[in-house]
């Protein structure tokens, strides 16, 4: 559960906190408030899983993804154009959007490729662990409100959504699009991020939120809505972004026609505290988050014998659309030896937690069973 | 006088923890200072004939992480090379077979070395 900070480096940091504290007369800072590095640039950094305990996550502490070094817009010139399929095409500033009515969701931002390193065989890309993903509330307006601003044409079908970063050298640029009638139905452009203006690193000054989809589909540094009947396409709608219709053989690679575009998050829960040692007939407590591309989450259960009998958690009283639960276990051994325990999440339309997620060569929506071991004394 | 003393003791921890929790609860918990801040780039690719010539290939749009934290077969090395190479990487044709080489000997599928860097949030 302390994956990330290894021994040494805890030590260094406490002491060297510790003599701070001492000579400033204040408490120890809390060291484990840090973020696990995957790349240094363009920056990509997730959360370590034991601070994921919190049903909103601190802005500070939320992963980043880049796929390039970004330029961020300086949000005092920043606008957002909104042309296409429209009756008026428009051009907003920040106080545009901030003069019409707010909308805001809390929900579940996870990047497609969370978990990605936890697929066999061993897939390419940013080998993501367990924390690239968080719980925010999005502040901001609808995406209806400023199509509807704009006069939305009948015949379209697609938001195409583009962003200020710019892909160096000959990398494709990236751009995408959403199914309008999801956008319309929750979207929102959001300039705020739990209460603060929304931060560079997560798309400042505005980005896309897609209640329930994975972060491909939230463009960061939007400035450009575009209705069309027709999908976008190039490298990352036609190749990247793209999932099995249907499982096949680990390790090999799917056709083109055999995927579709990523969208929903599958059912995932995950375990952010367990304890390394407990006794039998003591309880001990288990605690985690789970979320769905559904809108809620029905249960997660806990196992200690690799999914022969299940018990029900606790699900936190905080709920939202598409945000996340956070459960809690109370485990009590009945035997002493080394234990796994398991979880999985039940979402709101039935769908459960698979013990082994889906290959893919891209290692997009890792999602099977979270475990933790347990060393169960008499 | 050792009572007295005791007492002493006693009134200083108590005003130590009593300050101690007022700064407490004014300012949320720091960040460590010396973890790295987020975005710092700190590894660099191992030594030997092929280290200038990925640093020329990679390193213009990425740090080194990206290459390090991979577990890639040669077949698998090979398609990352020429899809780079199409967005612009900058390999000699005659040093593309060692430069596959020597990402397969030192990031190939046993390749356990690389952990993430734990850094601080950036400010």
């Amino acid at each position: 559960m302390s994956e990330g900070l290894n021994r040494r480096q805890l030590l260094a940091a406490a002491a060297a906190t510790a003599m701070t504290a001492v000579a400033a007369g204040v408490p120890t800072p809390d060291v484990r408030r840090r973020l696990l590095q995957m790349n240094g640039y363009p920056l990509d950094a997730e959360t370590p899983l034991d601070l994921l305990t919190t049903y909103l996550t601190p802005n500070d502490l939320f992963f980043v993804r880049h796929h390039w070094n970004p330029t961020f817009p300086d949000a005092s010139t920043w606008r957002l154009t909104v042309d296409g399929e429209v009756e008026r095409p428009l051009s907003l500033s920040l106080s545009d959007l901030k003069a019409m009515p707010r909308a805001s969701a809390t929900c579940v931002l996870q990047c497609a490729g969370n978990g990605r390193s936890l697929h066999r065989p061993i897939v390419p890309g940013v080998q993501w662990k367990y924390g690239a993903v968080g719980n925010a509330k999005w502040t901001g307006v609808r995406v209806r409100d400023v199509l509807e601003k704009a006069g939305l044409k009948a015949g379209a079908r697609h938001l195409h959504t583009f962003g200020t970063d710019k892909p160096p050298e000959k990398v494709p640029p990236f751009h995408r699009s959403v199914e309008l009638d999801k956008i319309r139905e929750d979207g929102v452009i959001a300039f705020e991020m739990n209460g603060e203006p929304l931060p560079q690193a997560h798309g400042g000054p505005a980005r896309l939120v897609v209640p329930g989809w994975a972060g491909d589909h939230w463009m960061k540094w939007l400035d450009r809505i575009s209705p069309q009947a027709a999908p976008q396409t190039g490298f990352y709608m036609d190749t990247a972004y793209r999932y099995p219709k249907t499982p096949g053989e680990p390790g090999v690679a799917f056709k083109p026609d055999e995927m579709t575009p990523v969208t929903e998050l599958f059912v995932k829960s995950n375990i952010t505290e367990s304890p390394a040692a407990a006794r039998v007939g003591k309880a001990a407590t288990i605690r985690g988050f789970a979320f769905s591309g559904a809108p809620d989450v029905a249960k997660v259960e806990v196992t200690d014998d690799g999914g022969a009998t299940w018990s029900p958690a606790t699900l936190g009283k905080d709920h939202d659309p598409h945000a996340w639960r956070l459960w809690s276990f109370a485990y009590t051994p009945k035997n002493s030896g080394r234990v796994t325990l398991h979880a999985r999440a039940t979402d709101s339309r039935g769908s459960v937690q698979p013990k082994n997620a889906v290959w893919n060569q891209s290692g997009y929506l890792y999602n099977a069973w979270p475990s933790a071991d347990v060393e169960v004394s008499a | 006088m050792r009572r007295a003393g005791v007492a002493v003791v006693a009134a200083v921890v108590a005003l130590v923890l009593a300050a101690g929790a007022l700064v407490f609860a004014q300012s949320r918990p720091a960040p460590p200072e010396e973890l790295p801040v987020a975005g710092t780039q700190l590894g660099e690719f191992p030594d030997g004939p092929m280290k200038a010539v990925a640093d020329q290939a990679c390193l213009r749009c990425h740090s080194t992480d990206m290459i390090r934290q991979q577990r890639l077969t040669e077949k698998q090395w090979t398609a990352e090379l020429t899809k780079m190479a199409g967005w612009g990487a900058v390999v000699p044709e005659d040093q593309k077979a060692a430069l596959i080489a020597y990402f397969v000997e030192h990031f190939g599928p046993d390749n356990d070395r690389f952990q993430p860097v734990v850094a601080r949030p950036a400010p």
